[in-house]
């Protein structure tokens, strides 16, 4: 086709004609041009706008997604105009879009630890994982889990529904149950010192990111042991130094120097340090300055101290006895602290005078409680006016009462003394702790850095770099007096800009990232939070009072395990799902938007999570209406619609009725074409907030359609399949998946897992290491060999293995144990005709891949019902139908895809073989066959023929009972000799079918030249993912791999040579079942499957003496098992599987896991122990020999089928045999238990909840 | 014999005609008169209904504001005594006292309004009804039926004002199995009546149009979109397909001639963004009727995805007009490049509200002041409002301005299709400009982010500032917000929805001010903007306003000087309607 030439920014590039804009833009990567809405596999609609260009002579902007490109045209698509519209439209449509990116306790965490995913981790029990994710923010959570402020909890969205998640207790909880065990992997040595002044929670953890980044640092600090506020401000039975020591030893063992001892000002400056040749300094020296009360004679009077100072000197020197009343006069912290360690100190009373009321109190809660449960007393609304004394020894002070009058806007009320209200209240002590601020002593010897008149160092707030440059600051010294955490913050966000100063030279910080904010758009109220339960926070033990007053005992104790499992589930998961993922809200980023100027009406709605699997949040649609198409145009369901118009337009399930009551058939494609997170999948695990996710693309292990499904892995083995991204949505199946394929896999997440070697003697289980299981099995099957004989033994494999697996096992069977009695349960014992094309080509499999649909005329599916079996294969008809295919159905009773069908053929059951003789006698009639073909390529056509001509149309149309002009319109569907058609059935399925209508289909291809040929022949899929792999592997007595025959001698030679193994006495037909039921067989080895789930098979087990089981879930049949291997999941380990169209496909290792071999491992080691030649290093060796051995499958590479490369070349000379055969009316329906772990959790777990 | 016509239209309906009606019928039953009843469509004069005529042999009478009680002196006097009740007449041969409102009309599209029964075939036939269509498909190509349209210089009455003949060739020009004859009755705009009063008055001049473009591009098939808040337009179209089926006129072997067409109704659902072409398309289809990028146009994938050209009632209307007297003749009207008659829904603050149809070149002064009588209540005329809610305003300055349509393009209004909205002083354009933003926002399909939330943006500016909460840079961002929607919006709707926001910014930029800045409303419209207050010198003390109020919030004794109490008054103008002496006042 002639290419059309556009100009885009200047550069000249040549296109197809009818391609977008967009889509020549980024097949040439000359723009990342953004779009929320653009989805290519379906129609576009254009609705987001923001890939709108410029293109020349056009004065509107343009929607790049949905414009084709014409000849001469000229695209610009990054001018000042495009971006500003853009960022309007971004703008725009996140001033609707009532939604958290991030939870309010993450973003209301002065440090912005991530405390939703933490949560979400504890509550899958990854203790440890929580904890490195807070010490990304927040290094000392030992500590701090003690003594924090708690925004988290005070922000927390559960408020609105009863109490906030026990944030704090859960980080304790984390803290506290493996201290200081993960160790920091250390950058390499970057040979550039910082000094850190000030050993607090500023200084340290300021200290520990540059040195987690591999810079040198040195902590100087005035006092003689490091910790700041934290050691010489929070008295022992709140944070017990011993916690404290061991969390800085942890940091400081990664390598920090400390100084103690050392005050700057005295000792040296700041000055001096950057000359010395610190590249950058770090000032948090904290505010450790006690205020005055401003009483007469405060200073001279003996038994007054300063609240700050107490516990400091209760720190540096012994605890002081108090005997006698003590008065503590203010309301913070501080305060309380002093109090309860003066009650320690073993005061006889102690009271707290406080100005103002309870309400004001800046202390926190549970402190003031703590401290009134333990008896002291506070007066309320209560100033020291002065003191009175007896010989400079203080015997009493006078207050006055107070009132509380209205302060200014935005301030606490104002305390006013009553007049003459003065009251005398004894005292042997006064402590006032009514406040602290920095020392500033240093700035006098020092060339110092600006301050406020207040006393706090002046910083650059973005960047926390004082006026002098290379100087940073943080903590109290910046703020007066606040919190540990905020200090923490601080540290951490000054080491982020001394990074960037030494790397730069400069400091400037980017952290302009967007999150969207509910509390941004609207007020929030509890109405929106009516559907969520209430549950009981939990309850944090304490010290009885007793037992704690007398001494410095810690009083809040760890919550326990299974608190922490029960308070973590607690959590709201505010923070979206979709963080990581989220287009949106990384163009957000990336356009730097704004969203204050447009905030205006918000449309708030109520999520729904009535369906079982997905999850609606309507707040975070943007109308991109990808759903409600990839919905409509490619499933052909519409359960999604849109509703109103304008600004309420939204969408909702069709009729706004719940999704389960709609047509939807919960395959979840909806969930992967929303650019946010509208709609997404009900987790079977807690919301982790912003962790990273990885993409592991690989092949789904349902059906023999062998979609490509892409696994998002969050943390170890906790995953989800999500098919985003660009490659999936270029595979087969296009990224679109079934409910099978999106949620059937959340039976890997089961914990159900087999993890031991295990052997069962005498009914007891005993866990048995690997090599002695191996030498036991040895023993027993040689015993079983040496009574019964080589065949009483008989080996079984999963549909479900990789290629390798049953190649290796089958090879194990007929070398190793010297038996043919080789097979596969699911096919041995519910007679699905797996051989019915044998005698035509000498195999019974596809003929024609999956691809030739694209290209099909008449697609004829046969008894099958793919909406459930294999939906993707009825997407796969429904988009060549689009293209021109016309679809004729067989089936007696009405199905999803017959509705879209161009020709029902609804006879009745059994009588389609029927049918295709009279067809076939038809096209004989009409003269419509393939003479050449016939004459050339077949043989046995006379035979045939005669039966066909003896077909009498007229009653095989009254026999089947469909209408006559059915018949007719089927002939002229397909009497075209050249058109494509391509025959489809499910050959396990559970569908009625007769019992030779593939060999009458066959005999039909044959007639009319369409075997071999590109884009004509018959797919036949089959229910399991390697159900084909496992008939091409030659896992059944009938055949060795590749189909032979025992008639083939000349292969049986070839392959006995290659395995070096005589197979002549070895590879005779068997009937197993027979077997079975006469108790012929004692030892059974079963890889993968459970027979046993179907409680009738145990009477093939009644003669068993040996058991051996290798799987990796306890089923049925692991339960009656002797010996017990367990086997990696299908995530754990790669290997090859043959999709139905014998297309090989590769699958990906997801997980590491937790056992150390593979599969194919586990036989080799078996087999090894029986015979040579088993000495693989590689799964990959393994398909090499594969590829030796069977004679298809060196026609096999990754991603192609060998069908089809087969047809096209060594089939050639091949002569293909019509098949004879009887009509046999008896309809028969295959009843097929499962009996695999996946389909039977599939069926129980998620097909239940959607019925 | 005599015959009595009833103007039976939806203003007819609106006003008593069907009792009207009802009233002749028994009386005309019960005296046993030889006297033809019948009904008719709109005669345009909307602002004098129940209108009746009652023709005879020489001359017919039209009898204007007919009430029930009246109905028995007409029959009496004209009806049995021959002698017409003059006092009650209009129009006649001697006399006519609306010579204005109709002597500047040209009356093409409404040729048969009001003058024929819209349910009679046989009438339409009289007035030369299906002749065009007979002499089209026995004397016309297509190509000439094509030139003909063409060279009439007929444009989209629908608003876009696309050269018809021009729209048949591009869809005569693709080749397909399949084309699409539609007709675009989704007439939306608020105070535009004109497509419904021709499907109502003259169904058969639409159907017949629709044919000859059937045959001019080569479809088989045709659909009216008309909305389903027209429930007697859709019950004239099925009688009048129905007739036209019955008579040959669609169906089959037309004339003989071989040519075939029919036509379905589908009744929309009162979308106004189903009058977008790609929007009704879709709802034709049974999707949402949500708007699609052109190209690729609907004479090129249109219905279906086949070629379709989709006219609106009003072009349609014209099209047999032209085939019987020649392109010429109806080229002779207009201007240079916008040649025939418009039709106009006169409303708003002007005496004779109705339907007008005018040739176009006549000015804006002529329709307001000689056919519309000028503004109500000897108020001042301050800007006409032209094209709906995608169209804007063009202020009394302008009134020398020629109906054109790039004349009134230029202008920053549209032709659009007709709605023609007189404002006197009272009007407030800041809220006048809110009333069709709400409007445009509510009938957004909501698919285009900019049109969708822009436009809500905008409207909440607009409330802001008629509240009283207007800051600086409101207008500022008005403006950018509207270039914004308007460059980045995928259909009509939102391209054109900041229109009248962007002309009243244009035109009366001192008003948006004046509500920002000072927290006044120039034209005392908006009610947290005004206050009442009572004139002493002119109250009188008569309590009227007293009893008026609904919030007791006046008070005063009787003969003394009353009192406005604020705390209690929540401005609802009931004491402003209600004094006679106009002592209150807004300021």
């Amino acid at each position: 086709m002639e290419q059309v030439k556009i100009t885009i920014n200047d550069k000249d590039i040549y296109t197809s004609p009818g391609k977008t804009i967009l889509e020549a833009v980024h097949e040439n990567k000359l723009d990342a041009i953004p779009t929320l809405c653009y989805d290519k596999r379906i129609e576009h609609i254009n609705s987001c706008f923001l890939c709108v260009v410029e293109v020349e002579g056009i004065n509107k902007l343009v929607p790049s997604c949905s414009t084709i490109v014409r000849s001469g045209m000229r695209i610009l698509t990054n001018t000042q105009k495009i971006i500003d519209t853009r960022k309007t439209a971004l703008e725009l449509l996140m001033s609707n879009h009532y939604a958290d990116c991030i939870a309010p306790c993450k973003m209301n965490c002065p440090a912005g630890v991530d405390v939703q995913t933490y949560i979400a981790l504890i509550s899958m029990g990854k203790y440890a994982e929580a904890l490195t994710l807070v010490k990304e923010k927040n290094p000392l959570p030992l500590s701090i889990s003690r003594v924090c402020v708690r925004n988290c909890e005070a922000s927390c969205r559960r408020n609105f529904v009863d109490e906030p998640v026990a944030v704090n207790a859960l980080k304790r909880f984390i803290a506290d149950y493996n201290p200081n065990k993960w160790i920091p992997v250390i950058k390499e040595k970057k040979n550039k010192k910082v000094a850190v002044i000030g050993g607090g929670p500023a200084g340290l953890s300021c200290a520990y990111y540059l040195t987690v980044e591999g810079y040198s640092v040195t902590i100087f600090e005035k006092l003689p042991e490091l910790g700041g506020m934290l050691r010489y401000g929070i008295p022992e039975y709140r944070l017990p130094k011993k916690v404290l020591d061991s969390e800085i030893k942890w940091m400081l063992d990664l390598g920090i120097e400390v100084k103690t001892g050392v005050e700057l000002g005295l000792d040296f400056n700041l000055q001096e340090l950057l000359s010395e040749g610190y590249n950058a300094v770090f000032l948090g020296v904290g505010a450790h300055k006690a205020s005055k009360l401003g009483l007469d004679g405060e200073n001279s009077t003996y038994g007054i101290f300063k609240g700050i100072d107490f516990l400091r000197e209760i720190q540096l020197s012994n605890i002081p006895e108090l005997k006698g009343k003590v008065i503590v006069v203010g309301g913070g912290n501080t305060a309380i602290d002093a109090a309860r360690t003066a009650l320690r100190c073993g005061a006889e009373s102690v009271k707290i005078v406080y100005r103002r009321s309870l309400n004001e109190m800046p202390a926190a809660r549970e402190e003031i409680i703590a401290a009134q449960k333990e008896g002291i007393e506070i007066h309320f609304l209560t100033n020291p006016k002065s003191i009175i004394s007896k010989d400079n020894r203080l015997k009493s002070i006078e207050c006055l009462s107070m009132e509380l009058v209205e302060g200014k806007p935005g301030e606490r009320p104002r305390p006013v003394p009553k007049p003459g209200s003065e009251f005398i209240i004894e005292c042997d002590y006064l402590i006032g702790a009514i406040g602290q601020s920095v020392d500033t002593s240093f700035s006098k010897f020092d060339q110092s850095c600006t301050l406020r008149n207040s006393g706090i160092v002046v910083i650059n707030e973005e960047t926390m770099e004082t006026s002098i440059p290379g100087v940073f600051a943080g903590g109290d010294v910046v703020t007066g007096p606040l919190t540990a955490i905020t200090a923490v913050a601080h540290g951490r966000k000054a080491a982020m800009s001394i990074m960037n100063f030494i790397a730069s030279g400069c400091a400037g910080l980017n952290n302009g990232k967007f999150f969207s904010s509910k509390d941004k758009l609207a007020k929030l109220s509890a109405k929106e939070f009516d559907h969520f339960s209430k549950s009981a926070r939990a309850a944090i033990k304490e010290l009885s009072v007793k037992s704690r007053v007398h001494n410095f005992k810690e009083v809040d104790q760890v919550i326990s395990e299974e608190q922490s499992i029960c308070e973590s589930g607690r959590c709201l998961e505010c923070g979206c799902s979709e963080y990581y993922d989220c287009s949106l809200r990384k163009y957000c980023d990336e356009y730097k938007i704004d969203v204050t100027p447009y905030l205006g009406e918000v449309k708030k709605y109520l999520t729904d999570g009535r369906h079982p699997f997905i999850f609606f949040d309507p707040n975070k649609c943007i109308n991109c209406g990808k759903c409600v198409r990839t919905c409509a145009e490619v499933l052909e369901v519409s359960a999604l619609g849109f509703v109103n118009r304008g600004f309420k337009s939204i969408v909702k399930p069709a009729m706004e009725k719940p999704l389960m009551e709609t047509n939807c058939i919960s395959c979840g494609n909806c969930i992967d074409a929303c650019p946010t997170g509208a709609i997404r999948e009900k987790y079977p695990f807690k919301v982790s907030g912003i962790l990273p996710k990885e993409n592991y693309e690989t092949i789904c292990n349902f059906c023999s359609v062998g979609c490509k499904v892409n696994f998002k892995k969050i943390s170890g083995d906790i995953f989800y399949v999500s098919n985003t991204t660009a490659e999936i949505k270029d595979s087969h199946n296009k990224g679109y998946l079934c409910s099978k394929g999106r949620f059937g896999h959340r039976y890997l997440l089961s914990k159900e897992r087999i993890m031991h070697h295990a052997v069962k003697i005498k009914g007891t289980v005993q866990n048995v290491n690997r090599d002695e299981i191996f030498r036991y099995i040895h023993k027993k099957l040689k015993s079983i060999i040496d009574k019964y004989g080589r065949d009483s033994i008989a080996v079984f494999g999963s549909p479900k293995l990789s290629n390798e697996e049953l190649y290796l096992l089958q090879k194990f069977a007929r070398v190793g144990l010297k038996t043919n009695n080789i097979h596969s349960f699911s096919n041995l014992l519910y007679g699905v005709e797996q051989n019915s094309l044998d005698g035509m080509v000498g195999f019974t499999n596809s003929t024609t891949s999956m691809d030739s649909l694209n290209n099909a005329d008449v697609i004829v599916v046969l008894n099958s019902n793919f909406s459930e079996d294999n939906l993707i294969m009825e997407l796969k008809i429904k988009e060549a139908q689009k293209k021109g295919a016309k679809l004729i159905l067989f089936g007696s009773s009405e199905v999803r895809l017959t509705k879209f069908a161009d020709l029902w053929i609804d006879g009745k059951k059994g009588t389609n073989t029927y049918l295709f003789n009279a067809i076939m006698k038809r096209c004989l009639d009409s003269g419509l066959i393939a003479v050449e073909f016939i004459n050339s390529r077949t043989a046995h056509f006379d035979e045939v023929k005669a039966m066909i001509e003896s077909t009498n149309i007229p009653e095989a149309i009254e026999f089947s009972g469909i209408k006559p002009e059915k018949f007719e319109m089927f002939f002229d569907f397909i009497k075209n000799l050249n058109s494509n058609i391509v025959f489809v059935n499910n050959i396990d399925s559970n569908r009625e079918k007769s019992v030779n209508d593939l060999k009458a289909v066959a005999d039909f291809l044959l007639l009319t030249g369409r075997i071999g040929r590109n884009d004509s022949g018959i797919i036949l899929l089959r229910e399991f993912n390697n159900s084909s792999g496992l008939m091409d592997m030659g896992v059944n007595p009938g055949f060795l791999p590749g189909y032979v025959k025992p008639d083939e001698n000349d292969e049986i030679s070839r392959i006995s040579r290659q395995w070096n193994s005589e197979l002549k006495d070895i590879f005779k037909p068997v009937n197993l079942v027979k077997k079975l039921e006469k108790g012929e067989i004692k030892a059974v080895l079963i890889f993968g499957e459970d027979p046993l789930a179907v409680k009738e098979n145990v009477r093939y087990f009644n003669d068993a003496e040996f058991i051996v089981v290798c799987d990796t879930y306890y089923t049925n049949t692991a339960a009656e098992a002797d010996v017990l291997i367990p086997a990696p999941s299908y995530l754990e380990q790669g290997g090859s599987f043959t999709r139905c169209d014998g297309t090989v496909q590769q699958s990906t290792k997801v997980n590491k896991g937790e056992l150390e071999f593979e599969n194919w491992q586990t036989i080799q080691a078996l087999a090894s122990l029986f015979s040579k030649g088993f000495e693989y290093n590689s799964a990959g060796e393994i398909l090499n020999e594969i590829k030796n051995v069977n004679r298809f499958y060196k026609y096999c590479s990754y991603n192609n089928s060998w069908l089809t490369n087969y047809f096209n070349n060594g089939f050639k000379n091949q002569k293909l045999s019509f098949l004879e055969y009887g009509i046999d009316f008896t309809a028969f329906n295959p009843v097929k238990p499962v009996i695999h772990y996946p389909e039977n959790y599939y069926i129980n777990n998620i097909k239940m909840k959607l019925l | 014999m005599k015959r009595v016509k009833v103007g039976l239209g939806t203003c007819g309906l609106s006003a008593g005609g069907q009792s009207i009606f009802n009233k002749f019928r028994e009386e005309i039953r019960d005296k046993n008169l030889q006297v033809e009843l019948c009904e008719t469509g709109c005669m345009g004069m909307c602002y004098e209904e129940v209108l009746i005529e009652i023709e005879d042999e020489y001359d017919s009478y039209l009898y204007s504001k007919v009430s029930v009680d009246k109905v028995g002196k007409i029959v009496n006097e004209h009806l049995i005594n021959n002698n017409p009740v003059k006092n009650w007449i209009i129009r006649s041969k001697d006399a006519c006292s609306e010579e204005s409102f109709l002597n500047k009309q040209t009356r093409i599209v409404l040729r048969n309004c009001g003058v024929i029964n819209p349910a009679s075939i046989d009438e339409y036939i009289a007035k030369d009804g299906y002749k065009a269509l007979e002499n089209v498909l026995n004397n016309f190509s297509r190509e000439d039926v094509i030139e003909e349209i063409t060279k009439s210089g007929l444009r989209g009455r629908g608003g876009g004002g696309f050269l018809t003949g021009l729209k048949w060739k591009l869809a005569y020009n693709e080749t397909a199995d399949k084309k699409y004859i539609i007709c675009n009755a989704d007439e939306g705009d608020p105070g535009a009546f004109m497509d419904r009063s021709v499907l109502e008055g003259d169904p058969h001049s639409v159907l017949e149009g629709m044919t000859i473009a059937a045959y001019a591009i080569g479809s088989d098939e045709g659909f009216i979109y008309c909305r389903a808040e027209y429930p007697l337009a859709n019950k004239r179209l099925r009688t009048a397909i129905r007739q036209s089926r019955e008579k040959g006129f669609l169906g089959n072997n037309i004339f003989g001639t071989g040519f075939n067409f029919d036509i379905g109704i589908k009744e929309g659902a009162g979308a106004f963004v189903c009058g977008e072409e790609t929007a009704l398309m879709a709802s034709i289809e049974g999707k949402r009727g949500v708007p699609s990028l052109r190209p690729p146009f609907p004479a090129q994938k249109g219905l279906w995805g086949k070629p379709t050209s989709i006219n609106n009632v009003e072009t349609f209307a014209n099209v047999s007009w032209i085939i019987i007297n020649g392109q010429q003749k109806y080229a002779a009207l207009g201007t240079q490049k916008s040649k025939g008659t418009k039709v106009f829904a006169l409303a708003g603050k002007i005496i004779k509200t109705g339907l007008v149809e005018v040739p176009m070149g006549i000015t804006l002064n002529e329709i307001v002041y000689d056919i519309g009588g000028g503004i109500k209540g000897g108020r001042k005329f301050k800007a006409v409002q032209m094209g709906g809610p995608s169209g804007g305003c063009i202020p009394a300055g302008m009134g020398n301005l020629k109906i054109d349509y790039d004349e009134i393009t230029s202008t920053g209004a549209i032709m659009g299709s007709g709605g023609l909205i007189v404002l006197d002083e009272t009007t407030c354009m800041v809220d006048l400009a809110k009333y069709f933003l709400n409007f445009t926002q509510m009938e957004s399909c909501g698919k285009c982010t900019f049109c969708r939330i822009g436009t809500k943006r905008m409207l909440e500016v607009l409330e802001r500032i008629t509240e009283g909460n207007g800051k600086n840079g409101d207008i500022e961002f008005l403006e950018s917000m509207a270039v914004k929607i308007k460059t980045s919006s995928l259909c009509g709707l939102g391209q054109t929805a900041p229109n009248p926001v962007l002309t009243t910014i244009k035109y009366f930029r001192e008003e948006y001010e004046a509500h920002i800045n000072e927290k006044k409303c120039p034209a005392h419209s908006c009610p947290s903007l005004i206050k009442y207050k009572v004139v002493d010198e002119l109250c009188k003390g008569c309590r009227v306003c007293i009893k008026a109020c609904p919030n007791r919030a006046i008070t005063g004794l009787l003969k003394q000087i009353h009192v406005i109490n604020y705390d209690l008054c929540n401005k609802c103008g009931k004491c402003f309607e209600a004094c006679k002496l106009n002592a209150i006042i807004k300021v």
